[in-house]
């Protein structure tokens, strides 16, 4: 057994979004140039009128991902709380989108859906007796600034996401245990592992700041402050800056929230994973071999194979929308991105 | 996210009701990853050469149906705007504009998100207005566009 690759379709959204590709398009590439059979989507994204799609269309997908002998793995879903404008949703409703959601991923032919790492843990047990039902696993997204095992250090990084619980891998865990049941889990997002600004999002951030250098300032002097310092000094040093204070927390980056160490104790319930990425970069001197420089592959890979861990890694490309404040000729090409990550992900997991 | 290609190139005309031009209207993309529940769509901060529209001058097309203004999107809690379409804004401008280039600001808005937040309450009283930032999904900065009135 060893780690499997896959893509969530996620990673073409451009060329989705220009209509160079469509999910068939997307799946014939992950077959005949990835070599693989994994499939990731983004329920709003891929599913022609969520959330009530015709029945012509989720018959159109189980049979173009049997032509082509794919697997579908995980449906990532959403928790809009604002959906009915005249109030919040309360927990209950939130679970019922969940359940809606388990059902049509069930109706797809998907192994597992994906809640978002803010989905309160109340909703996720509202939602378990629906997901056993019908044979779903619900992995909880652990996505950045969101630890595994929180650390004092987790809390000085929560930045504009106040709301969420550090604890929520472990809120997991316990749910998991109590109820004995396989249908609930985690969606580790590599992101978690990044220790830096991808030279991506740090090109956007300095062509959109009315004084660029103040970008400069914080990578140069990001171990030196805490968050709220480094906002404060900014904004001191460079008062009209046009830098906004998530902008800021983005550039002082400098050490992933989670250790890859951290996820021994969780393997057993990974249900998949997102292999986010920004951009994949030649190593000099290794030619036609890749990296992306802002996250560590490396270390988590290697703790995943000497666990035993088996599942998906779905490669899940984000770089291309620091980029788009750019014409055509700038615009990054997601293909080839996605092509270098499998690379990586091969070498790695020691299938190449 | 799609910053310079939020709007159409080629897409804005002038609006012709009732053999009057009512104002003018651009095709628009959404500013997202992923499509929306309609009722999320909040409107934009709309500046054309400077002067600034609000939301109670626009409308949205979508869908097949005819333009509908922001107050009857927001009850649209069962319709979807899904992530691959176009969809139309009209501005209300008596006489529309005049031919050649214009430039326009725009920020859309959009009450997706990923959880609860401090302002959820706030927002079902008080929607963001567009244009500050609040409520503008993933594209918080306000893109420029420079469009030439095509001919009808």
């Amino acid at each position: 057994m060893a780690i499997k690759r896959g893509v969530s379709l996620y990673s073409y959204q451009q060329a989705q979004f220009f209509k160079q590709m469509d999910w068939k398009a997307m799946i014939r590439e992950v077959r005949e140039h990835l070599g693989t059979d994994g499939i990731e989507i983004i329920d709003e994204a891929t599913i022609r009128d969520y959330p009530f799609p015709s029945e012509q269309f989720i018959y159109d997908f189980r049979e173009y991902m049997a032509r082509y002998n794919m697997k579908a793995v995980t449906m990532d879903i959403y928790m809009d709380v604002h959906q009915f404008r005249d109030h919040v949703m309360n927990i209950q409703e939130v679970a019922e989108r969940l359940k809606n959601d388990i059902r049509l991923a069930a109706k797809l032919g998907f192994a597992n859906v994906r809640p978002l790492c803010a989905v309160p843990i109340e909703a996720i047990e509202l939602a378990l007796p629906t997901a056993e039902k019908y044979n779903v696993r619900m992995g909880k997204e652990i996505h950045a600034p969101m630890p595994i095992k929180p650390r004092k250090y987790n809390e000085e990084n929560r930045g504009m996401r106040r709301t969420m619980d550090f604890r929520m891998a472990e809120q997991i865990l316990e749910l998991a245990d109590r109820t004995g049941s396989k249908h609930v889990g985690l969606v580790p997002d590599f992101g978690i592992f990044q220790h830096s600004p991808s030279q991506v999002a740090i090109d956007y951030a300095k062509r959109h700041a009315k004084k660029p250098e103040a970008v400069d300032f914080i990578r140069e002097n990001c171990t030196s402050y805490t968050k709220d310092e480094m906002v404060r000094v900014v904004n001191e040093k460079y008062p009209d800056s046009g830098l906004t204070e998530m902008t800021v927390e983005q550039m002082w980056l400098h050490r992933s929230c989670a250790e890859p160490e951290d996820l021994i104790d969780i393997i057993p319930y990974i249900v998949s994973m997102h292999g986010k990425f920004y951009q994949m970069t030649e190593i000099p001197g290794k030619p036609g071999q890749y990296e992306d420089k802002s996250i560590d592959y490396e270390n988590p890979i290697r703790i995943l194979r000497e666990n035993g861990f088996d599942g998906y890694i779905d490669s899940e490309y984000e770089g291309q929308r620091s980029q788009q404040d750019m014409g055509y000729e700038n615009l990054p090409n997601e293909i080839e991105e996605v092509r270098r990550h499998h690379e990586m992900l091969k070498r790695l997991s020691g299938e190449a | 996210m799609f910053d310079q290609y939020l709007i159409r190139k080629d897409s804005l005309h002038n609006v012709v009701e009732d053999g009057k031009v009512t104002g003018f209207k651009f095709a628009v993309r959404i500013a997202d990853y992923r499509g929306c529940f309609l009722s999320l769509h909040n409107g934009y901060y709309i500046n054309c050469d400077g002067v600034e529209y609000p939301k109670d001058l626009q409308r949205f097309e979508i869908n097949g149906k005819p333009p509908r203004t922001f107050d009857e999107i927001k009850t649209c809690v069962w319709e979807h705007w899904n992530y691959d379409d176009e969809g139309w804004v009209y501005v209300t401008k008596e006489g529309g504009l005049a031919p050649g280039k214009h430039v326009i600001g725009l920020q859309q808005s959009i009450l997706a998100q990923y959880g609860y937040m401090p302002w959820d309450e706030e927002w079902v009283k008080n929607p963001p207005v567009p244009g500050s930032g609040a409520g503008s999904g993933k594209t918080a900065v306000i893109c420029q566009f420079e469009l030439e009135l095509q001919n009808d």
